[in-house]
């Protein structure tokens, strides 16, 4: 880059370190307002189950509890959800994981909120849990939303996979799978709600997405947009974690009914219970190759697990296949994606969004390959490298910024200068 | 025994929402006292957004980085901002914050130039000066400049968008342009794997980001650090366990699902690549995810490298590299014994 720029580049002190640095920063749990409720969340203990009975009374005629709230409450919409409206607010018609949301409360104190939360009795009907995708996909498994367990399926299809197959001079062909992670942002979900001063609803939460988070707690309350305001406090860390809804729509709507100011600070065990996860998935990959180590074709499966809810599960559907052959021109690309429902935790959006887990599938075959024709990592790589003008397996042409050989040889050459390759060279 | 390895691992990734619009917006105020006020929707968790946003505002408008104050992320006061999610924000809403403050300096242009008595055309905006770049004896100060726009009642304000140059992925076979911009990167890593404890030393990892134009380096730098840490954790440390009868997470807290300490972090040495570029502002592309992706499969590598043995499905937890490395003297004494 030739261009001088009197800022950019730079490494000025980013505008948020003082605070932080000096603790002085306010993250939601630290909010603190006058008549402020503590609001908590009664949660399933099963993963699959209609619910026969809920009683709420025991709860809701303990000295100090202002508020005790379930389903029938909700004056708007009972769905939630980035991208398909499938979670409840709180529970109407069947529990889906462990830790499905059921009931709300507000009280004066914490200690209260615990003792209100434990005083409300449940009765389920249980129903099959599935916790694999293989079972999921079986025809005579209860359904989890509607009459499939198919969450989506995805289909990229370039160039001539099946011809390219009978060219090659390798191939290798391997199964790979990733596990089910989490974010373990260092702040737990928090978020207060009040009304201000002009009547305006406000949830101050800790968050990836306010403007998102406003339109759903509209909805759930069936008031017009822009009569709820949604700010995001100093939040500590997110990953994708916080890009679902966390105590918005449950602050908002005890608010609604108490009028008061209502917080809910999740603990590190309901935080971690809730909050979406990495998507585990199983991947097959077949590879095909010239003798000297140009890729010609990869034909990809990629089976996901999305959970209990869709959450971002269509976003890594739909990233995962186009990321699936790597940063590498390869002229014959397929892949074939099928994610499930399941009663496990809700898999959503994770740093990477399954391009993680498609790395290290192409990652994985290209050293396969390298070894298979005694080629160096490095050589392959950048024999296979994308550059301006390759297509990519969705047809389209790179026009511009494709510095990725540039990153192997810097990569390579400070790898020489601080490693020890006495032992041989990648 | 102590085995040395090394691995390298490479990616790509598309920056902003998959073949789906995805727009941000911004909105900008220049003060009479040469500040300026910059409202961003976007949500700023710790990765650097609102600085961003300072810097590209300050290059844009022609004042300094600590002229600008950015509000992020409230319904009230900021225009929508979309997630933070997807690498996008550096790309999208930095493209917002400069058309903003282009927009804003529409007014401040047409006062310089009737100021300066030259075209707006060929006014520079650059650290509190306007000149012209034919004619470098016509300039003014910001603060005469501003000082012109009181007198003359103008206001110098801005609103910008930015919506990426994608189209919807076609249904049957996903061909389309899901992304305006990709990011790549590689990353080569370096450990020392205990075969009898199963302990693996990840000693040193290079990680090299194409990320355009550099925005703040110090961030960049920053991002790519924490990337490579949560990607050892991601495939020697973490995984989360479902209780197979009640699907409750059976790990839920630090102290039983482990992630890096301080103690874990290797020698890292980012290293920030740039490459020519319009589409985003002043080139810049996101490098958030990117940070993380590239040291998966590269630990991954150098822990196969060092034992001679694939791992093809994560994690790879001190157990599995225990039990892999029994597998293999028990495989070639069998080989041995069979010669």
């Amino acid at each position: 880059m030739s261009k001088e720029y009197s800022v950019l580049g730079k490494s000025e002190i980013k505008v948020d370190s003082l605070e932080k640095v000096l603790g002085t920063a306010k993250y939601a749990g630290d909010y603190d307002m006058p008549g402020m409720l503590y609001g908590g969340v009664f949660r399933s203990t099963v993963p699959h189950a209609y619910i026969k009975k809920l009683n709420l009374e025991k709860a809701r005629k303990m000295p100090g509890v202002a508020c005790v709230l379930d389903h029938t409450a909700i004056p708007g919409i009972n769905r939630f959800g980035i991208i398909i409206k499938d979670e409840p607010c709180l529970v109407d018609d069947k529990v889906r994981r462990y830790g499905d949301a059921i009931a709300v409360v507000a009280a004066e104190t914490k200690e209260i909120l615990a003792e209100a939360l434990e005083a409300i009795e449940v009765e389920y009907e249980e129903i099959e849990p599935i916790f694999t995708i293989e079972r999921a996909l079986e025809e005579d498994s209860p359904k989890i939303h509607g009459d499939s367990n198919i969450h989506a399926t995805k289909h990229l299809e370039h160039g001539d996979v099946d011809g390219a197959f009978e060219k090659f001079d390798v191939i290798v062909e391997h199964e790979y799978s990733t596990h089910r992670l989490s974010h373990m942002f260092i702040e737990p979900d928090a978020g207060v709600a009040y009304i201000d001063e002009n009547g305006m609803l406000t949830v101050v939460a800790s968050t990836q997405n306010p403007h998102y988070d406003r339109g759903e707690v509209a909805k759930m309350l069936g008031v017009p947009t822009n009569r709820v305001r949604v700010k995001q406090a100093t939040t500590g860390g997110g990953f994708g974690g916080k890009l679902d809804i966390g105590v918005q729509l449950h602050c908002a709507l005890l608010t609604y009914y108490t009028k008061k100011p209502v917080k809910i600070v999740r603990g590190r065990k309901e935080s971690t219970t809730v909050s979406s996860k990495r998507h585990p998935m199983v991947m097959k990959a077949k590879t095909g190759a010239t003798k000297d180590g140009k890729i010609l074709v990869t034909d990809i499966f990629q089976y996901g697990d999305t959970g209990a809810y869709a959450s971002y599960g269509p976003a890594v559907i739909g990233r995962s296949p186009v990321h699936a052959a790597g940063p590498y021109d390869v002229p014959n690309v397929r892949v074939h994606a099928v994610f499930t429902y399941t009663n496990n935790p809700m898999s959503g959006a994770f740093r990477g969004f399954g391009v993680p887990q498609a790395a290290v599938v192409h990652e994985g075959q290209m050293n396969a390959i390298a070894e298979k024709l005694n080629m160096s990592q490095f050589d392959i790589r950048m024999i296979n490298a994308q550059t301006v003008g390759c297509t990519l397996p969705t047809g389209q042409k790179l026009t511009e910024s494709v510095g990725f050989k540039d990153t192997l040889t810097l990569a390579m050459e400070k790898a020489r200068e601080v490693m020890d390759f006495s032992e041989g060279e990648l | 025994m102590i085995k040395r390895g090394h691995g390298i691992g490479c990616m790509f990734y598309g920056v902003g929402n998959t073949g789906l619009p995805n727009p941000a917006a911004a909105f900008v105020e220049v003060l009479a006292d040469a500040t300026a006020n910059v409202m961003i929707g976007a949500a700023d968790i710790g990765q650097g957004i609102a600085t961003v946003s300072a810097a590209i505002a300050a290059e844009t408008l022609g004042l300094d980085y600590i002229d600008i104050h950015v509000t992020s992320a409230d319904t009230l006061t900021t225009p929508e901002g979309g997630a933070t999610s997807a690498s996008r924000q550096t790309f999208i809403t930095g493209n917002a914050v400069k058309n903003a403050c282009l927009n804003a300096r529409k007014e401040l242009e047409k006062t310089a130039a009737e100021f300066l008595n030259c075209t707006e055309e060929e006014l520079v905006f650059e650290c509190h000066e306007i000149y012209s770049n034919k004619d470098e004896t016509k300039k003014m100060t910001y603060a005469e400049l501003m000082g012109s726009m009181g007198k003359l009642g103008r206001l110098a304000v801005g609103a910008g968008y930015y919506n990426p140059n994608t189209t919807y992925l076609d249904p049957n076979d996903m061909s389309g342009i899901p992304y305006e911009i990709y990011s790549y990167a590689t990353t080569i890593c370096e450990v020392d794997v205990n075969t009898e404890t199963g302990e693996v030393d990840v000693r040193k990892v290079v990680s090299a980001h194409d990320v355009g134009t550099p925005v703040n380096t110090a961030a960049v730098e920053g991002q790519i650090e924490g990337g490579v840490v949560m990607g050892e954790g991601f495939v020697l440390f973490e995984n989360i366990e479902v209780d197979k009868r009640t699907g409750a997470i059976k790990n839920p807290e630090f102290s039983k699902y482990i992630i890096p300490t301080t103690m874990d972090v290797p020698e890292i040495y980012p290293i920030v690549v740039s490459s020519d570029g319009d589409a985003g502002p002043y080139g810049a592309k996101g490098v958030g995810e990117p940070a993380l992706i590239p040291m998966i499969p590269a630990v991954t590598a150098a822990v196969e490298d060092a034992l001679g043995v694939k791992f093809r499905k994560l994690p790879i937890l001190a157990a599995d590299i225990v039990a892999a490395v029994k597998e293999k003297e028990a495989r070639e004494k069998e080989e041995a014994e069979n010669k």
